[in-house]
């Protein structure tokens, strides 16, 4: 009997407790290394082995390139289409020269699908403001890139 | 201060006296309610780790205004298939009671805006049946299954808990010999408030008034997860808002009148009678919020039997103890 | 006897109800058509198929790595042990060996993804009952259990954390004293939730005696995980059957007695323990070093032939059946839902009872509509 008195006391030990609420469009969350966001491209990186391409559930990745006077694949266009893309991190993990990243952007609301589909400026740019929030982060990773790309070179 | 319970008949002063006074009654109300849910959607908020309102204005205190300016101005849509005039006429019939039981509250001790007269229990009881047939015609007249069973729950429900609540403040009655609420809280000021000699009263008061209210763990005319909305699923804009405004000024009234018959009214030391009456009106809202946070709600059958088979013998054995000991002492 | 004999001669009627597809407790799209006499329900019949998006038919175009982000998607509270279903019926096709650590981590992370899940099962299960508290308090607790995950491999829902022959992350530093942390953290909570809910009397009054049917019923259903355990029948695939590491551990699988929503209440609550449990015993054996993915080919290529193997999922025997012809993706694959199958029984579960039960019944059955409808 007056079990429920119990549960009274309980929800009325919440009342002072800390609350969670996250403020969100003021306080952003904060989020860890490896989360998953919005892609970020570096285009110098790419040899366009079109692994990421091949590799993704969804086939969101469309790329193509030419080779320069000195035989070596350029990267031309590269195209995530976010209507279909579930952010599954395959494509990253199969890059050989780390040229396509995640990042922490997560915010795609638009008013019309076509912005969705983002291009290689837009993915660079992505880099370049994830590099402007990151200085950490990203110092250790293009270290890493870097040696990656001079493997490749050789 | 100026007081028309000796005013002996009806004269051009008196009538334009009590205009005023129901205008001020219905503007207080009417902000008290507003508040009510701020308070609610506060208090349910904390409790629940959550902050509640706080976007609109100064800790969010503008949110239920703009809330009930947005129901007003929303499209008033009326379903092709109900019945038109009983789906217009249900609001109303449940909204206007609410706000005439204000009229027998005596909110302090000069009770400037309160009707003085002698069946103000009795008013108060019938008066708030009459809702009951405002929520089932909308019910009814809105043609819609989830709101038929919403609104035949809660006829059954509010019918039932009907006779337990009038019961329980019989006890009231005859501790203080009157029906008149404000003799009822004189008698208080004088002696013991009624919580400690009525104590049963009280606790029966307590359980069926928040069932009288819809409120939860009683809440199955408008139980969410079962009947979605209940009585009121197709009502939008202002009549929905009517119908909001009507079991916010109940919630208002019951504490009112629970303040009135249990907790000595505007009676208390130090602090002046409406700040007392304030106080005991928000402890009993409050607690009503503080059930709603913990309580799951009941089930239709077991609400019946715990109404005619628990509460109602209860609450006859409070009225024989309290008889017994009233012709003893 | 004359009142009851004028209670039937009083013509009723029967009325058809649609419960959903939007409607606050059908735990996703999901539609039910009862037939009700007053409030009672003489017949219920589920409407599936809302959120089908082909998950079968999709895999027979994909490689087994791209399988994995779609099975984050079934059973969408539990994704790490979908992920692991997929993954394990895999590595038995292939015979591989998995490394300690990976092991260690699949452990770890599937037994908070149960707690996580059956967490969200309490809470949501009380929300349908009306209690509105509890369903925000579970999502406190759950958040700290999403994070570690999102520490851990990037996303807060959908994984994609196993990989064929392993996982894909190693704990990032300091993740598993995280993990250390939690468990008290958790069992703190465990027994508020006891004081808040399993003392109630509305709420016993609500779960106790109803919804109940009996071991043969549910094994002739083909019920499996805690629908199965709440009639006392002990079928725990963890102990059956041990896969993975499971046998390194001990833990107790609890048992119901009445086969009622009680039970089925009660058995998430304790299970929640006992997965803490596994989960302190496997942060004390964590090895301290390791890799965590296994010599596995650069294309998965399944052997030619059919393959079945099943895991206790939060909501029963979660199993995959691959039939393949050895190239790098499936010739048909079967995905085994526990939530499907549980989701059979209503019916029969719903017949005769009152409508304010429906809720209190396919609350407690637990389904989550994006396994059902695949």
């Amino acid at each position: 009997m007056f079990g429920f008195i119990k549960g009274l006391g309980v929800t009325l030990s919440q009342l002072p407790r800390k609350k969670v609420t996250l403020q969100y469009p003021e306080v952003m969350p904060e989020w860890p290394e490896r989360f998953r966001g919005v892609h970020r491209f570096i285009p110098e990186l790419c040899i366009v082995c079109n692994q990421c391409a091949r590799i993704c559930p969804t086939s969101c990745i469309s790329l193509s390139g030419t080779r320069d006077e000195n035989r070596k694949q350029r990267i031309d266009t590269y195209d995530i289409n976010f209507d279909i893309c579930i952010l599954c991190d395959l494509c990253t993990e199969v890059c050989p020269t780390e040229s396509i990243l995640m990042s922490d952007t997560f915010e795609l609301a638009n008013y019309d699908r076509d912005s969705l589909y983002l291009d290689m400026h837009w993915l660079y740019d992505n880099q370049l403001k994830y590099e402007r929030a990151h200085p950490d982060r990203v110092t250790a990773g293009s270290d890493l890139q870097e040696s990656a790309a001079k493997e490749e070179d050789v | 201060m100026w007081n028309w319970s000796g005013a002996s008949h009806l004269t051009w002063l008196n009538g334009l006296a009590m205009l005023i006074g129901t205008v001020i009654v219905l503007l207080l109300a009417l902000g008290v309610v507003t508040y009510t849910i701020y308070a609610q959607r506060k208090i349910l908020g904390w409790m629940q780790g959550r902050i509640g309102p706080n976007r609109l204005g100064p800790f969010g205190l503008m949110q239920t205004i703009a809330d009930i300016l947005k129901l007003l101005i929303k499209e008033d849509i009326i379903p092709e298939k109900a019945d038109r005039s009983l789906f217009l006429l249900a609001p109303i019939l449940a909204f206007v009671p609410s706000f005439m039981v204000l009229s027998v509250i005596p909110f302090s001790r000069t009770h400037v805006f309160t009707a003085n007269i002698s069946i103000g229990l009795l008013f108060y009881i019938a008066l708030s049946a009459i809702t009951i047939h405002g929520v089932m015609l909308g019910g009814w007249a809105s043609n819609n299954k989830y709101a038929l069973i919403g609104g035949m729950r809660s006829a059954a429900q509010m019918l039932s808990y009907e006779v337990p609540l009038g019961m329980s403040v019989l006890g009231v009655a005859l501790m203080a010999g009157s029906l008149n609420l404000n003799t009822i809280v004189m008698s208080q000021h004088t002696g013991w408030w009624n919580i400690v000699p009525q104590f049963l009263g009280f606790c029966i008061f307590l359980v069926a008034s928040t069932a009288e209210l819809n409120r939860t763990p009683f809440d199955l005319p408008e139980a969410e997860s079962e009947l979605i909305a209940g009585y009121h699923i197709e009502y939008s804009g202002f009549r929905m808002a009517f119908f909001m405004l009507t079991e916010y000024v109940y919630l208002f009234a019951m504490a009112a009148l629970c303040a009135t018959l249990f907790l000595g009214g505007w009676s208390g030391p130090f602090l002046p009678g409406w700040l007392w009456f304030a106080i005991k009106v928000f402890a009993f809202i409050f607690f009503q919020f503080w059930i709603q946070n913990t309580m799951p709600r009941i089930r239709a059958d077991h609400l019946m039997s715990f109404s005619w088979k628990v509460l109602l013998p209860l609450s006859l054995f409070n009225i024989v103890l309290t008889a017994v000991f009233k012709t003893i002492v | 006897m004359a009142l009851t004999d004028e209670a039937q001669s009083i013509r009723t009627e029967e009325m058809i109800l649609n419960v959903g597809p939007q409607h606050p407790s059908t735990h996703g799209v999901f539609r039910l058509v009862v037939k009700i006499s007053g409030e009672t329900i003489i017949e219920a019949e589920p409407v599936i198929g809302y959120l089908h998006r082909g998950t079968e038919k999709l895999a027979e175009d994909l490689q087994y790595t791209q399988i994995i982000p779609y099975t984050d998607r079934l059973d969408y509270v539990s994704a790490m042990i979908n992920n692991y279903a997929l993954c394990h019926t895999v590595e038995r096709a292939l015979d591989l060996e998995i490394p300690e650590r990976a092991e260690y981590l699949r452990i770890i992370t599937m037994e908070l993804q149960r707690v996580a899940s059956h967490l969200l099962a309490v809470g949501s299960y009380l929300l349908d009952l009306g209690a509105m508290s509890p369903f925000l308090y579970v999502f406190q607790e759950r958040e700290r259990i999403v994070q570690m995950f999102n520490e851990l491999c990037g996303a807060r829902l959908t994984y994609n954390y196993m990989r064929v022959g392993g996982v894909k992350w190693d704990a990032p530093p300091g993740w598993i004293d995280q993990v250390r942390d939690f468990i008290p953290f958790m069992r703190k909570k465990l027994k508020m939730y006891d004081d808040l809910i399993t003392g109630n009397e509305i709420f016993l009054s609500r779960v106790r005696g109803i919804g109940v049917f009996n071991t043969e019923t549910a094994l002739a259903y083909g019920l499996s995980g805690i629908n199965l355990r709440s009639t006392g029948f002990d079928w725990d695939l963890r102990k059956k059957k041990p896969y993975s590491i499971y046998n390194r551990f001990d833990f107790e699988v609890p048992l119901g007695k009445n086969g009622d929503c009680f039970d089925r209440y009660i058995l998430h609550m304790q299970e929640m323990e006992q997965s803490l449990r596994i989960v302190e015993q496997a942060v004390e054996q964590f090895p301290s070093s390791g890799p965590v993915l296994g010599k596995v080919p650069k294309m998965v290529r399944v052997p030619a032939g059919e393959y079945y193997s099943g895991i206790e999922g939060t909501r029963g025997e979660l199993g995959f059946y691959i039939v393949s012809e050895g190239k790098d993706k499936p010739y048909r694959m079967k995905i085994r839902k526990p939530s499907f199958v549980n989701l059979q029984l209503l019916p029969e579960l719903l017949k005769g009872q009152s409508m304010a039960n429906l809720i209190a019944i396919l609350g407690a059955v637990d389904i989550v509509l994006g396994e059902v409808d695949a």
